[in-house]
């Protein structure tokens, strides 16, 4: 049954891509109905990963074989259920999102290449998820990669998005090659491709083919510093895109990180001191870079790279946990990221698609022109805010549910038998609270720029509220968030899972009767309020101009991080008189650097270039030369068999 | 169990709110005597209180549900955070108090007074939102290491269990507690907004963090946020007063037991609000960007503690 539900759903995925591009065009029914499919389809795999993750059951079938090391075979077991379960849940509300927001977008025949792009996206995710070996594996992965990068290219007109797509091609070829590095390495000593146990490789090796399998998966998935094409990508993409990818496309990445640690792999204690500090400083990094960060989609995909970091700190923990024998600890960690990738799925999903709502509305993603939007679009605004609040791992949301779980694990360190660790590990979680707390303060920039107060552009002015379609997507994750946070202890304990966690449900009952009576004391007076306006130092209409914006409200936060950011001020002014005295113009600007795109990106792409130019003069040659280039070539592949077999 | 659970509920929420006022005034009236003034009486603010219920609310036209909804939200979120720190005796439940819990309901609660200074898009509150956050995002690994350390020398994250074993125990058996002391009087100096972080006398641009945050609002909401203030401000008072000084606090609900314990909260309260309007007196305001290194100074006293606890 699981298998049907299974194949049913894969099928309903190619379906989709089938009839949005042979429906009919001018109507869009062959669109919604290929959305349809699409919902279909996430909503078999939804059931067929539940019916998995109640029972227990692994499940291995293999439907194609092109010799017998390599073939498709498919394993269901609880870590691939649990993020199929991810993937298609956020599918299916991105699906109905789609139904209204694609249809402001691009060209009629573009918008059908979209959807049949996206369903094959969906299809090869879950397909990654459920391999059974390297080969499939990489086959699909890269079907995911190009098949996102062709939604990221939607809008190939702009020079923007041109840019962005190159950067998303080049990284995620590298990703590519460094897990075709890892999958090789590891045939090389074990003799086949399936992603099985590993356990008998001698440290060196296995330490050598995590790092493979590290950089390949951590550049996918946007850890810092292989992060660079993120922000690009998902700001050029179309809205639902963005949600796709930084939902759950980025968690495929995590899903073969689990994978490789804990079937493959064994991991060892450096591996986890390695994922703990670039987590770290992902996650500190990524949202300070947040705070600067004025484009709304741009923005919310570096709050991506920091709740990733979150992830990879929650599986570092793991693995140093996991050394110590400390079990309790260890399950804290582990659990704690893999519900963490499932709450950040939902909440960064939700908050994409209502910022594709809001920039659908105000035709700009610039921040600092919207504002005053929660009086014009104010379901939008609360679930957005709901998002907000998730991903600021505020009580009782589910970002807080999955953040405690770290923080549990965290101050549990001292159980740790060596000193060395315990100061890292005490050090590391200053920096954790330290991206927690910034997190809220980006979100209120975030949500008060875009939201409060006067609307700082006519566009802003004019907004909409969203179509219903566009309101019941997200809509369905924010009830999401707040039930996987409410009875967080709940859920676990009911999977099975004894961990000294913190009940939310109670405080929450209290918050909310508090809240309640409150609400009937000062009932009366509440309904006497007057509207009128409040003081503002003696001006007498409060206009747009007189707002705090988005830049001066993390204006304090970046001066104190200034040695972070290195930006450069520069101020100058033209007098009337030569006394200097009155004032004619001036022109002020602040230049920041950026460190890994000028210290890292650019001087590897110039030596890239550099030897791409040596080797291009070397092709420049007659036949004969060419001949002898193809005779040294072979002689170097047959000493390499020679010594390899 | 059930009905010993509801009862400290009750009781403890209502004495918060309860004594919050008072500790308020107590702070203003040290500090007036300090300067030589009579300072307001004692009961003030009581009567503030009162008097804000009574007046009339005013919204400013451009402000949305955000502003509406922050106070009831600020004062739910606190007082299910005062649930967490036991003042009028210790619960015999296990696991209602997580540490981290506490500090992210007052986190929740900052979250939105910081929007709902926003809301109106008056200057001040944006102001009052932005400085509040920045400083609350740089308090936070100063807190966080605090409470790690709390947690690692007490071998608790449960706020009533670290208070069972501080009174328990002595503050001889827990030396290192002196120095989480240092750290979280800190913390407790910027949360409460208090000199030399923030003035909560004035209303000066240069000066007001918290103030400017709630600037807009009017009549009963204003209450309602200055009484959130104050429960805060109780709170956290005694989240240290208890583990360092926890003598006085019920272990079990008889009447007796819980009229001492009262009694005794409410000298250490007055104790340390005299401490507290002691050392503000002492300090002057410190510039907004020379505040990261005060609060180096307590996360020095905390990683100390842990380096310590690490060595014994």
């Amino acid at each position: 049954m699981i298998e049907g539900l299974f194949l049913g759903g894969g099928a309903a995925m190619v379906l989709a891509a089938l009839t949005s591009v042979t429906g009919s065009r001018e109507r869009g029914s062959g669109r919604r109905f290929a959305l349809g499919l699409v919902m279909a389809g996430a909503l078999a795999w939804i059931a067929a990963s539940i019916v998995i993750l109640a029972d227990d059951s692994d499940l291995t079938f293999r439907i194609y074989s092109l010799t017998p090391q390599l073939g498709i075979a498919f394993h269901l077991d609880r870590l691939a259920a649990f993020f199929i379960l991810i993937v298609s849940s956020v599918a299916a509300c991105v699906a109905i999102y789609s139904l209204k927001y694609i249809e402001h977008t691009g060209s009629q025949a573009r918008r059908d290449m979209s959807v049949a792009a996206m369903s094959v996206f969906i299809l090869s995710m879950v397909l990654v998820v459920a391999s059974a070996n390297f080969f499939g594996f990489i086959f699909f992965w890269e079907l995911m990669s190009l098949s996102s990068l062709f939604l990221v290219m939607f809008d190939r007109e702009k020079a923007e998005t041109v840019k962005a797509g190159i950067y998303y091609l080049v990284m995620t070829q590298f990703s590519t090659l460094f897990l075709l590095l890892g999958a090789l390495l590891l045939h090389r000593y074990t003799g086949s491709f399936d992603i099985a146990s590993a356990g008998g490789l001698t440290l060196s090796t296995a330490g050598i083919i995590f790092i493979a399998f590290f950089i390949g998966f951590g550049t996918k998935a946007g850890i810092i510093p292989f992060h660079k094409w993120l922000p690009f990508a998902h700001a050029a993409a179309p809205s639902n895109i963005s949600a796709l990818m930084s939902g759950v496309m980025i968690k495929v990445a995590i899903y073969g990180l689990i994978r490789v640690l804990l079937d493959v792999l064994s991991p060892d204690l450096w591996w986890g001191t390695l994922l703990l500090v670039f987590g770290t400083v992902s996650a500190v990094l990524g949202v300070i870079y947040a705070l600067k960060e004025h484009d709304l989609k741009k923005l919310l995909a570096f709050h991506s790279i920091e709740n990733i970091g979150i992830i990879v700190i929650g599986l570092g923990l793991w693995v140093i946990f996991s050394h110590y024998s400390l079990n309790t600890l260890a399950d804290l960690s582990l659990f704690g990221a893999l519900f963490h990738t499932l709450n950040h799925a939902i909440f960064k999903s939700l908050l994409f698609m209502t910022a594709g709502s809001v920039v659908a509305a105000t035709h700009t993603r610039n921040i600092e022109e919207m504002g005053g939007l929660v009086k014009t679009m104010p379901v939008t605004a609360a679930i957005f805010l709901i998002g907000s609040a998730a991903i600021s791992a505020l009580p009782p949301l589910n970002g807080f549910a999955s953040e405690v779980m770290l923080f549990q694990a965290y101050l549990g360190a001292f159980q740790v038998p060596s000193p060395l660790t315990a100061v890292l590990l005490f050090t590391a979680l200053a920096g954790f609270a330290l991206m927690s707390a910034l997190a809220a303060a980006c979100f209120v920039k975030a949500f008060g720029a875009v939201f409060l107060a006067l609307p700082r552009s006519r566009e802003a002015e004019h907004a909409r509220e969203a179509p219903r379609a566009m309101l019941v997507g997200p809509g369905i994750l924010a009830a999401a968030c707040i039930i996987l946070g409410v009875f967080s202890y709940q859920i676990l304990r009911a999977i099975g899972l004894d961990l000294p966690l913190p009940n939310v449900l109670p405080v929450s009952l209290i918050a909310a009767a508090v809240f309640w009576l409150a609400v009937l004391a000062l009932r009366r007076s509440e309904a006497k309020a007057r509207v009128s306006e409040t003081w503002g130092c003696g001006i007498h209409t409060q206009t747009s101009k007189m707002e705090y914006t988005a830049s001066g409200f993390s204006e304090p936060i970046i001066t104190i991080f200034s040695p972070i950011f290195r930006t450069r001020k520069t101020g100058k002014r033209e007098f009337f008189d030569k006394d200097k005295a009155i004032v004619s113009g001036g022109s002020g600007e602040v230049h920041t650097l950026q460190f890994f795109e000028e210290r890292i990106y650019l001087p590897t792409a110039l030596f890239v270039k550099r030897i791409a130019s040596f080797i291009s003069r070397l092709h420049n040659v007659d036949l004969d030369a060419n001949v002898m280039y193809v005779f040294a070539v072979v002689v170097v592949i047959l000493l390499a068999v020679g010594q390899l077999l | 169990m059930i009905l010993n659970t509801v009862l400290y509920l009750l009781l403890n929420t209502i004495f918060v709110v309860a004594i919050s006022p008072l500790a308020m005034t107590l702070i203003k009236k040290v500090k007036a005597y300090t300067q030589g003034r009579v300072g307001p009486p004692l009961l003030q603010g009581y009567y503030n209180l009162f008097k804000l219920f009574k007046k009339e609310i005013v919204y400013s036209p451009n402000s949305s549900f955000i502003m509406r909804l922050a106070p009831y939200l600020n004062i739910g979120f606190l007082l299910a955070a005062s649930v967490m720190v036991p003042v009028v005796f210790l619960p015999q439940v296990s696991g209602i108090g997580n540490i981290i819990l506490f500090l992210y309901l007052m986190v929740t609660a900052k979250f939105f007074m910081a929007l709902a200074g926003l809301d109106a898009g008056s200057t001040f509150g944006g102001m009052g939102s932005s400085r509040e956050m920045s400083l609350s995002a740089i308090i936070e690994p100063v807190t966080i290491t605090s409470v790690a350390a709390l947690a690692f020398v007490l071998k608790s994250t449960d706020i009533p269990e670290m208070f069972a074993t501080t009174l328990n125990g002595s503050l001889a058996q827990y030396p290192t507690l002196i120095l989480v002391a240092f750290s979280l009087f800190i913390v407790i100096i910027v949360e409460t907004a208090r000199v030399p972080v923030d003035n909560p006398e004035t209303h000066l641009e240069l000066t007001m963090i918290h103030e400017a945050m709630i600037l807009e609002q009017t009549g009963p909401k204003l209450a309602l946020m200055e009484l959130s203030q104050g429960v805060k401000q109780t709170i956290l008072m005694a989240l240290l007063i208890n583990i360092v000084w926890p003598v006085g606090l019920a272990s079990n609900a008889g009447i007796v037991p819980i009229a001492v314990s009262m009694a005794s909260f409410a000298a250490k309260v007055l104790t340390f609000s005299i401490v507290v309007g002691v050392f503000e007196s002492m300090m002057a305001k410190i510039r907004l960007f020379r505040l990261p290194s005060f609060f180096m100074l307590a996360l020095f006293f905390s990683f100390a503690t842990i380096v310590f606890e690490l060595l014994a």
